[in-house]
């Protein structure tokens, strides 16, 4: 008797992107369990060192750091993923579309993704977040668009590099129909690579926005982002350095787990950076 | 040459684009620029200045006419004024240049003398203990956020130990703290890419066949592999030298280092248009700039491309 | 008189034994052929007796003697000057014997200077005298980049830069297994006549027959990483005794109108 074994090698595989996701969803919920509300001044327990009252110790308005610190997590990572979202919405059909139907609109398309592929993304972001003003919503807009070229130009190569496969050909002369074609033969491919590129991205597209928030263009106060926060409790350093140390230890921890999900992705799908 | 030649024509092309989209783009913003320009004196604005103002900025022209006189002022180096020091954009972006060159270079230098031995010594000693601590440096050099390295390298050598001058601009001092970090920050990548194209050298035939000669391995090592894993490496480190002027505006504004990073950050939370516009447009430049630098270094060391015309696309 | 002498050699890769007790002797002025389909050790053999085995590979035993001096004993230094001026290689891909930026003219001097004390005229001299020998036009070929050149010239300037320094043996890997066969014959012409002028051996390692029963003094025939015969090219020919020698000749296009044609030429 034959008893169907389920494949387990498809979970380890994908075993990082899983762990990955189990850390976005942790961040989000974490909020839910804060000790205090982050945004609640409380003057009379200003710049206090780490308590048994306060996880983490108080900001210089009294607020508890370690729930800022939850909420920034939900601010910073849940708005990295939200762009990461966006990007494969919009770039991985607009990939795809350009690798399949190839031709002119395929020439002049790249040609755009080319000249925006040219100017450094955090360039890009900078400029239009300045030209849309400061704020979570345009930072959003501003990476996306600084982003997506790279995942446009990715897919389409996969694609290409498919297209040309004989099985494909195959596919072709046995009369599937495009769309199944795409389905089962060129989507696996395509989406392998692209999730390679977005897990190692994400840590990027965290950086950028602690980055610009930090620098004043993105989150403003008093939304508690990782970046912002540094920002905010500047002059606060000397005297109280956990208000340094504890936000940028999130920041480099969260940005390490997404660089190494990306890079044992990387080494178990095989592919060439 | 004729290579050349086509890529500028190109690189017109383009820019003449950018730079209308950059003025469209500046036109649909929100914000009244004369209001703006007008709110910094911070006096009460009378109808008749927003409307003699407005006649001078040809605001109330057609968009393309006004495209057309602003590219007309474009090629006589006039980009406008600044709302908010009143000078014009083009002096203001010269006058901060320089600190910005200088702060790339030092950094480049630091980076290059941290990723070059420690990339090398890693590919030599594959999977020895130096392999290993540099896969841990690249790993957590790459998950540092830059500016907190820099706050971190601040109040370490600036406030605890006194050594260094933490802000502005002015003696070699100032520069120590900045090009560390950025220097740091940028090596991560390069140790590890450095390493993974020696060790792609290493592996081909054409070393076996040098050995085959009875050529000294120092000698294969530096003739033979140095330069050719220097292909790939320069090509992104044409890249990241766009990414490196960016990474200088996180720097300069954390160190309140004068540079044109700094100027943009300051223009765009001032909103002061013509100074972002400014900004896009001699950054493009810059980096277009580079771009044909880099395709001819590339051309340099691999004479292939050079004398078959092979484009790098 | 024996020049290179193979004494039980045996080579293993992650402990998979891939060499099998091999053994021969080349004599001074032979040209011995080692014959065998893909993967049977013919290149394997060739590298070891370079001193050029990939660094997975280790000799287990057996011993390598050139010239009476057991070589597998010698320091990655000593092995360094043997090569390129007592022993030389030609190898298959005739694209990587060179370094692909670097002028051909600049790797010949550069191995000169490995190995001689001469001036920067006498050293290109010499290249330029070595060139000619292949019947190549030494100049242009002198200044040009590898990829300038074509296939059948490449792999004449690497036999050039082989034979230069007057090695005693020339270790030929499959050299004409990418040229066409017009080349071939040239190319392989042009070994036999260097041989003759210099009275070096030629260890030529090959799949095909024809190849061998052409130039060969002796002929060993390899399969799985030894050697199950080794005789002189009439016996192995003529009278062959192993059952792989018989398949061997038997799979080898006999096309003897063409065989005779060639060497009436």
């Amino acid at each position: 008797m034959k008893i169907a074994k389920y494949d387990y090698s498809m979970i380890r595989k994908w075993l990082p992107v899983l762990f990955l996701f189990a850390y976005v969803i942790t961040v989000a919920i974490a909020p839910a369990f804060a000790p205090y509300d982050p945004l609640e001044i409380n003057m009379s327990d200003r710049l206090s060192e780490p308590s048994e009252k306060h996880l983490l110790g108080t900001d210089h308005l009294g607020r508890d750091l370690f729930s800022r610190i939850l909420a920034g997590g939900r601010v910073t990572v849940g708005t990295g993923f939200l762009v990461l979202t966006i990007i494969l919405i919009v770039g991985v059909p607009l990939g795809m579309l350009s690798g399949f139907i190839g031709g002119r609109f395929d020439r002049y398309f790249m040609r755009i993704i080319d000249a925006f592929l040219a100017f450094p993304d955090f360039i890009i972001a900078i400029v239009l977040s300045g030209i849309l003003g400061p704020g979570m919503v345009n930072l959003v807009l501003a990476i996306v668009v600084a982003k997506w070229g790279s995942y446009v130009r990715l897919v389409r190569s996969t694609v290409l590099a498919e297209k040309e496969k004989d099985y494909v050909l195959m596919a072709v002369i046995s009369g599937l129909p495009a769309y199944k074609i795409i389905r089962k033969h060129l989507l696996p491919h395509v989406m392998g690579n692209v999730l390679v590129l977005a897990t190692l991205d994400l840590g990027k597209i965290i950086l950028m926005i602690a980055s610009l928030s930090y620098i004043g263009l993105g989150a403003q106060p008093p939304t508690p982002e990782w970046g912002a926060m540094l920002n905010e409790c500047k002059p606060y350093f000397y005297s109280s350095p956990h208000l340094m140390v504890i936000p940028g230890i999130f920041i480099m921890c969260t940005v390490l787990i997404s660089n190494l999900a990306g890079d044992m992705l990387r080494d178990r799908l095989d592919i060439e950076k | 040459m004729a290579y050349i030649v086509k890529r500028m024509m190109e690189f017109l092309l383009f820019f003449l684009l950018l730079s209308f989209v950059s003025f469209v783009f500046i036109k649909l913003a929100p914000g009244d620029p004369v209001k703006q320009m007008l709110r910094v004196d911070e006096v009460a604005v009378t109808k008749e200045q927003i409307e003699s103002l407005r006649e001078e900025l040809k605001l109330n022209e057609p968009l393309y006419v006004q495209y057309w006189y602003w590219l007309k002022r474009f090629f006589q180096f006039d980009l406008g004024h600044s709302y908010m020091t009143k000078k014009p954009v083009f002096d203001e972006l010269l006058s901060r240049f320089p600190a910005t060159v200088m702060l790339t270079c030092t950094s480049l230098m630091v980076m290059v003398f941290i990723s070059a031995p420690l990339g090398t010594l890693s590919a030599l000693y594959k999977n020895k203990w130096i392999d290993h601590a540099s896969r841990l440096f690249a790993l957590v050099g790459s998950s540092i956020p830059s500016f907190w390295l820099g706050l971190i390298l601040m109040d370490l050598f600036a406030v605890k130990l006194n050594l260094l001058p933490s802000m502005g601009k002015g003696t070699w001092k100032h520069l120590i703290l900045p090009s560390l970090t950025l220097g740091i920050a940028m090596s991560a990548a390069y140790v590890r890419l450095l390493r993974s194209s020696l060790l792609e050298s290493f592996h081909k035939d054409y070393v076996k066949a040098a050995r085959s000669r009875g050529i000294s391995e120092k000698r294969i090592f530096f003739f033979h592999v140095f330069r050719h894993s220097l292909i790939p490496v320069i090509t992104i480190f044409g890249m990241s030298l766009g990414s490196l002027i960016s990474g200088t505006v996180v720097i300069e504004v954390l160190f309140s280092y004068p540079g044109i990073g700094k100027l943009i950050v300051d223009a765009i939370v001032r909103r002061d248009y013509p100074v972002i516009q400014g900004y896009v447009l001699f950054i493009s430049l810059l980096i277009v700039m580079i771009n044909i630098f880099i395709d001819i270094c590339y051309r340099y060391l691999n004479p292939e491309i050079r004398l078959k015309g092979v484009e790098r696309r | 008189m024996t020049l290179l002498s193979v004494r039980k050699l045996n080579i293993a890769f992650h402990n998979k034994p891939i060499l099998k007790n091999v053994d021969f002797n080349i004599r001074q002025g032979e040209w011995f052929t080692l014959i065998g389909e893909s993967g049977s050790g013919k290149s394997i053999t060739a590298s070891a007796i370079g001193g050029l085995l990939p660094g997975e590979m280790i000799i287990t035993s057996g011993s390598i003697c050139f010239e009476d001096k057991d070589i597998t004993m010698l320091s990655n230094k000593e092995f360094r000057k043997l090569r390129g001026k007592e022993i030389s290689f030609v190898f298959q891909d005739y694209q990587s014997s060179f370094t692909p930026f670097i002028k051909i003219g600049k790797q010949m001097d550069e191995m000169i200077q490995a190995h001689c004390q001469l001036t920067k005229e006498e050293r290109r001299e010499k290249a330029l005298e070595a060139l000619e020998e292949v019947q190549l036009p030494a100049e242009r070929v002198y200044d040009s980049y590898p990829f300038q050149l074509s296939g059948g010239q490449l792999q004449r300037a690497s036999i050039a830069m082989a034979m230069m320094l007057k090695p005693k043996l020339l270790i030929a890997d499959e050299p004409t297994t990418a040229l066409d066969s017009i080349t071939t014959i040239h190319v392989l012409e042009i070994m036999a006549n260097m041989k003759k002028k210099m009275n070096c051996s030629i260890l030529f390692i090959t799949h095909d027959i024809r190849q061998a029963k052409k130039y060969s003094n002796t002929i060993g025939v390899m399969k799985q990483g030894e050697i199950v015969e080794i005789g002189t090219k009439e016996t192995i020919m003529y009278h062959p005794s192993h059952p792989y020698t018989k398949l061997l000749l038997n799979a080898a296009p006999t096309i003897r109108r063409l065989d005779q044609n060639i060497v009436l030429q």
